[in-house]
C-alpha cells in the first residue's frame, strides 16, 4: 500500500507541473496587458507612460519563458509571487479563501452524496414504478438547469420572496444551502443515475436471487447487501466530481458574493493576473489529484479485489 | 407583468426542488452572528447596510486603500455640485500671477482618526509618498505625474501653508488635484516603501472600523470631526458583485441601498419604479460612451463618412429604447460634469447623412466589422439599433461582441470598422481628453486606430498648455470641443448617468456623479 501511496505522491509533481505549464502557455497567448489592466479598473484609462513604469514593476518585459521559469523557481522555495491586480501574495489571498471555497465544497459534497445515494437507492428500490419515474424526472431536471440561472430563481424565491434564506454572503450553513444546493445540483443528479444503475446490476446478480428467493425484503437487500458493492463505483465518481465542484464554484461564489478561489479566478482571467491564476491551477491540481488519490483509498477499503497484491489497507 | 414572470419562473422551480430542498432543511444552522437584519432595528443608531459591485475598501496595497466615496480620507481640494473646485483641507489658495506656483492655506484644527494634527507636515509627508512612483488602485491610479503636471518643487512654507512650483504656468491645476489628486492620510500609517501598514487613516467624518476583504467595510462615526458629522453612527458595505443578486438582497430588506459605479442596471431600477418602499434617484455621471471608427481604413478615413454616420444615428431611440431614458445624447466628445463643457445641439439627418455616404461610397455599399462588449447585456440591443440606422446609408455592420481585452488588442491592430467604447473622466481638467483622442500622438487615438489628426487642434492644446490665463485656456478648450463635433475623432452616443437604488426608510441617499454623499444617509424619520 505504502509503496502504492508514493507512487501515486510523486506523479502528483509532473501533473502540477504540466497544469502551471498549460496554464501559463494559455494565459500568454491570451491577448490583453497584465500591467494596463492593473491600472485601468474603475473606467480609468492609463497613460503610455503609466503602462510602461507598471509593466517594468511587474517583471513583463522579460521574456516569457523565463517570466514561467522564475516563477517556477519561486514556487520550489514556497513563493507564488504577488497578484498583478491586488498587489498581495498570492498564498495569502488563497489562503484567505480556500476556507471559504473547502465549506462549499464540503457542504456540495454532503449534499451530493446524501441526495445522490439517497434518490439513486430510492429509484433503484422502486424500480419502474412512480418514485422512480418522478426521481427520473427531478434528475433530468437538475441535470439541464444551467448553475447561474438555478442560483437566481433559487435567491428569488427563498430569499426574495420567501425570506427563509439570506440572498448572498459568507456565513453559517444558513448562507451555505442555496450556494451548495446549485453547485450539488448536476453531480448529485450524476451519482444518483450512476447509483440506480449499479444496484440494479447488482439486483440482477445470483447473490441477490438468492437471497430474495430466501423471502429478503426488496429495500433490505438493497440497502443491506446490493449497496456496499454497488458503492465502489460511486465513490471513484465522486471523486472526481470534486474537480468539478472546484470549476463550479466560479460561477455559485460570484452569484452568492462568497469570497472563495472561485471568485478569485474570475478576477484573475478578467484581468491576465498570471501569478494568481497560476496559484489557483496549482492549489485546485493539487486537491483534484489527493481527492481523486483519496476516493482510490476509499475504494480499496470497500472492495479488496482493487487493492494492489490483495494486500489489506 | 416582468415581475409576474418572476414569480411564475421561482414557483416552477420550487416545485422542481422540492425533493432537494426538503433534502436538506436539516443542514440549516442558526443565523450569523455578523447578519443584521436591518428592519428590525428601533434607534437612529442601528447599522445601515449598503452594497456594492466590488469592495471599495481594496485594502493596504491600493494605493488610496479605500475609496473617495467612503469619506475617510479627505482631500486638499474636493469638487462642488457644477464639478468646479472647491476648499476641504486647504481652505484657501492663490495663483502667482505668471500661474506657476501655488500657495494652499490648510484648515486648522483638523484631525486624523489616530489622533494625530493634520497641518503642513502631514500634506508634505503624502506627497513624498507619492514621489515614491505610480501606485495602482481599484479607482484611479495614483500618480504625481498625471495629478501634478511639471511639478517642480513642493515646500512648507509655514505649519499651515504649503507651495507648489511649476515649470510651466498651471492655471487648471486645481482641478488636477480635485479628490483623488490630492488625497491626505496621516503619515503614521503608511511606511517607508509608501503602503499602508493597516487600516488608513484620514480625516474624514468616517474611520474604517473593520475591513473583511471581499465581504464588507464597516464605517464608523468619527465624533471629533472637524466639519458637521455624519448622520448615521455605522454603515456596513457589503460586496455583492452580481447585480441581480444585489437586487434581490435590496428588495429582500437585507440591505437598504446600492451604492458605487453599475450600482443597478436600468433594467432592474426601471422594475422599482412605482414601488412605494424603493425610489432610485439619478445623477450625471463622468462616464461617456461614443463609437470609435477605424480612421486608418477606408470608409471612415474620410471625415464625410463619419459625419454621417453621427448624422444618420437616433441617439434618444437608443437612450430610451435600451436605458430607459437615463442617458443624455450628445455629439461631445468631453463628459458634460466638468465646468469646461460646452452644449451643442445633436445634429441628426438621415437625408444628410445618406447625402454624404454617397459622396464617399458612391453607389456601393461596404461592410464592416462592429464590436462591441459582450459582458454588458444592454449593448447589444444598442449595437442592433445603430447597425439598422448605417445599413440605410449603406453600411453593413458584422455585430461581433467580444471581451473588452480582446477587443482592445484587436482595435490596436486596426482590425475592425466600428467599435463601442466608453471613457471616465478622472479629473475637471479636460485636457487629458483631448490629448489622448485628438493628438496625433495621442495614446488613444493610436491604440483604437483612429486615425485622427489636425493642426489646429495641436496648435490649440500647445497654446493651452502655456496658457498662465484660466480664460484663454477655456476658449482653447471650448474650439476643440467645437472641432469634435464636426470631425468626429469618436462618435459620442450619450452622456452616461450614475443610478443608485435605496429603500424609503432612508433619507439623504442622493446620487452623485460618482456615488451618493455618505454623511447624509441616515433612517427617514418617523420610522
Amino acid at each position: 500500500m505504502r509503496p502504492y501511496l508514493i507512487r501515486k505522491l510523486i506523479s502528483l509533481l509532473p501533473v502540477l507541473l504540466g497544469i502551471s505549464l498549460l496554464a501559463f502557455v494559455l494565459g500568454a497567448m491570451t491577448p490583453g496587458n497584465p500591467a494596463e489592466l492593473a491600472l485601468s479598473r474603475g473606467g480609468y484609462e492609463p497613460t503610455a507612460r503609466q503602462i510602461a513604469e507598471m509593466e517594468e514593476k511587474m517583471g513583463l518585459n522579460e521574456p516569457r519563458p523565463m517570466q514561467y521559469l522564475q516563477w517556477a523557481g519561486r514556487v520550489l522555495k514556497g513563493d507564488l509571487g504577488t497578484s498583478y491586480y491586488s498587489g498581495n501574495p498570492v498564498s495569502r489571498e488563497l489562503m484567505r479563501r480556500f476556507p471559504v471555497t473547502l465549506k462549499l465544497a464540503a457542504c456540495s459534497m454532503a449534499l451530493t452524496v446524501f441526495l445522490g445515494i439517497g434518490l439513486g437507492t430510492a429509484a433503484a428500490a422502486r424500480q419502474g414504478k412512480l418514485t422512480d419515474r418522478i426521481i427520473g424526472t427531478v434528475i433530468n431536471i437538475q441535470l439541464s438547469l444551467p448553475a447561474f440561472w438555478l442560483a437566481l430563481l433559487m435567491i428569488l424565491l427563498f430569499a426574495e420572496t420567501l425570506r427563509w434564506l439570506p440572498t448572498s454572503g459568507n456565513g453559517g450553513l444558513r448562507y451555505m444551502l442555496m450556494p451548495s444546493l446549485v453547485l450539488s445540483a448536476s453531480g448529485s443528479a450524476v451519482t444518483a443515475r450512476l447509483t440506480r444503475s449499479a444496484l440494479l446490476e447488482e439486483l440482477g446478480k445470483q447473490y441477490c436471487t438468492a437471497a430474495m428467493a430466501r423471502g429478503i425484503g426488496r429495500w433490505r437487500l438493497v440497502v443491506r447487501n446490493a449497496l456496499p458493492n454497488a458503492a465502489v463505483p460511486v465513490t471513484a465518481m465522486l471523486g472526481n466530481s470534486l474537480g468539478g465542484m472546484l470549476g463550479g464554484s466560479i460561477v455559485v461564489e460570484s452569484v452568492f458574493a462568497l469570497p472563495g478561489i472561485g471568485s478569485y479566478a474570475l478576477t484573475a482571467v478578467a484581468n491576465r493576473d498570471y501569478p494568481a491564476l497560476q496559484g489557483y491551477v496549482l492549489l485546485t491540481g493539487a486537491v483534484y489529484v489527493l481527492s481523486g488519490l483519496l476516493a482510490d483509498i476509499i475504494g480499496m477499503a470497500l472492495n479488496p479485489r482493487i487493492r494492489p497484491e490483495g494486500k489489506k489497507v | 407583468m416582468k415581475d409576474a414572470l418572476r414569480k411564475m419562473a421561482a414557483l416552477l422551480l420550487a416545485l422542481s426542488l422540492l425533493p432537494g430542498a426538503t433534502g436538506c432543511g436539516g443542514s440549516g444552522g442558526k443565523a450569523a452572528p455578523e447578519q443584521v437584519r436591518t428592519e428590525e432595528r428601533a434607534d437612529p443608531d442601528a447599522e445601515i447596510v449598503l452594497a456594492g459591485y466590488r469592495s471599495l475598501a481594496p485594502g493596504e496595497k491600493d494605493g488610496y486603500y479605500c475609496s473617495k466615496i467612503l469619506y475617510v480620507w479627505e482631500p486638499l481640494v474636493t469638487q462642488d455640485d457644477t464639478a468646479a473646485p472647491a476648499p476641504c483641507l486647504a481652505e484657501s489658495w492663490e495663483m502667482s500671477d505668471d500661474g506657476t506656483q501655488w500657495t494652499f492655506y490648510l484648515r486648522q484644527g483638523v484631525k486624523f482618526h489616530d489622533g494625530s494634527d493634520f497641518n503642513a507636515d502631514a500634506v508634505i509627508a503624502n506627497f513624498d509618498r507619492m514621489m515614491l512612483g505610480v501606485r495602482s488602485s481599484s479607482f484611479y491610479p495614483l500618480d504625481m505625474d498625471a495629478y501634478y503636471p511639471n511639478l517642480e518643487a513642493y515646500e512648507k512654507t509655514d505649519d499651515y501653508t504649503v507651495r507648489l512650483t511649476f515649470s510651466k504656468p498651471a492655471p487648471t491645476q486645481l482641478y488636477n488635484m480635485v479628490n483623488f489628486g490630492s488625497a491626505v492620510y496621516s503619515p503614521g500609517c503608511f511606511d517607508e516603501n509608501g503602503d499602508f501598514s493597516g487600516v488608513c487613516v484620514g480625516t474624514g467624518p468616517f474611520r474604517i472600523e473593520e475591513n473583511v476583504l471581499d465581504e464588507y467595510v464597516l464605517l464608523e462615526r468619527f465624533d471629533r470631526y472637524w466639519g458637521e458629522p455624519a448622520k448615521a453612527k455605522r454603515i456596513r458595505i457589503r460586496v455583492i458583485p452580481d447585480a441581480d443578486t444585489r437586487f434581490a438582497a435590496l428588495k429582500a430588506g437585507e440591505i437598504m441601498g446600492v451604492i458605487d459605479l453599475n450600482a443597478i442596471p436600468a433594467s432592474l431600477a426601471a422594475e422599482l419604479e412605482g414601488n412605494d418602499n424603493f425610489a432610485v434617484a439619478a445623477a450625471k455621471s463622468t462616464m461617456i460612451r461614443f463609437l470609435c471608427l477605424n480612421g486608418t481604413q477606408f470608409p471612415f478615413n474620410d471625415v464625410r463618412m463619419r459625419q454621417a454616420v453621427s448624422l444618420a444615428l437616433d441617439r434618444s431611440a437608443v437612450t430610451e429604447g435600451i436605458y430607459n431614458g437615463y442617458g443624455t445624447p450628445t455629439t461631445n466628445i468631453l463628459n458634460y460634469v466638468t465646468p469646461f463643457y460646452k452644449e451643442f445641439p445633436v445634429e441628426e439627418n438621415m437625408d444628410r447623412a445618406k447625402e454624404l455616404a454617397a459622396q464617399v461610397l458612391g453607389d456601393e455599399r461596404v461592410s464592416v466589422t462592429y464590436l462591441y462588449n459582450g459582458s454588458e447585456a444592454a449593448q447589444k440591443g444598442e449595437a442592433e439599433l445603430i447597425a439598422f440606422r448605417l445599413g440605410e446609408i449603406g453600411i453593413d455592420c458584422r455585430l461581433m461582441p467580444m471581451e473588452m481585452t480582446n477587443m482592445k488588442e484587436r482595435m490596436k491592430a486596426g482590425e475592425y470598422g466600428i467599435a463601442r467604447m466608453q471613457q471616465g473622466l478622472s479629473n475637471s481638467e479636460p485636457a487629458s481628453v483631448f490629448r489622448r483622442f485628438m493628438l496625433t500622438d495621442g495614446d488613444h487615438n493610436q491604440n483604437y486606430s483612429l486615425g485622427y489628426g489636425n493642426d489646429e487642434v495641436e496648435a490649440l492644446m500647445a497654446e493651452a498648455e502655456n496658457a498662465a490665463d484660466m480664460d484663454v485656456r477655456a476658449e482653447c478648450y471650448y474650439r476643440i470641443q467645437e472641432i469634435s463635433t464636426q470631425e468626429f475623432p469618436v462618435v459620442p452616443l450619450f452622456n452616461d448617468m450614475t443610478l443608485i437604488a435605496y429603500s424609503t426608510k432612508l433619507s439623504g441617499y442622493e446620487a452623485r456623479p460618482y456615488g451618493i454623499e455618505l454623511p447624509l444617509v441616515a433612517w427617514a424619520d418617523g420610522l
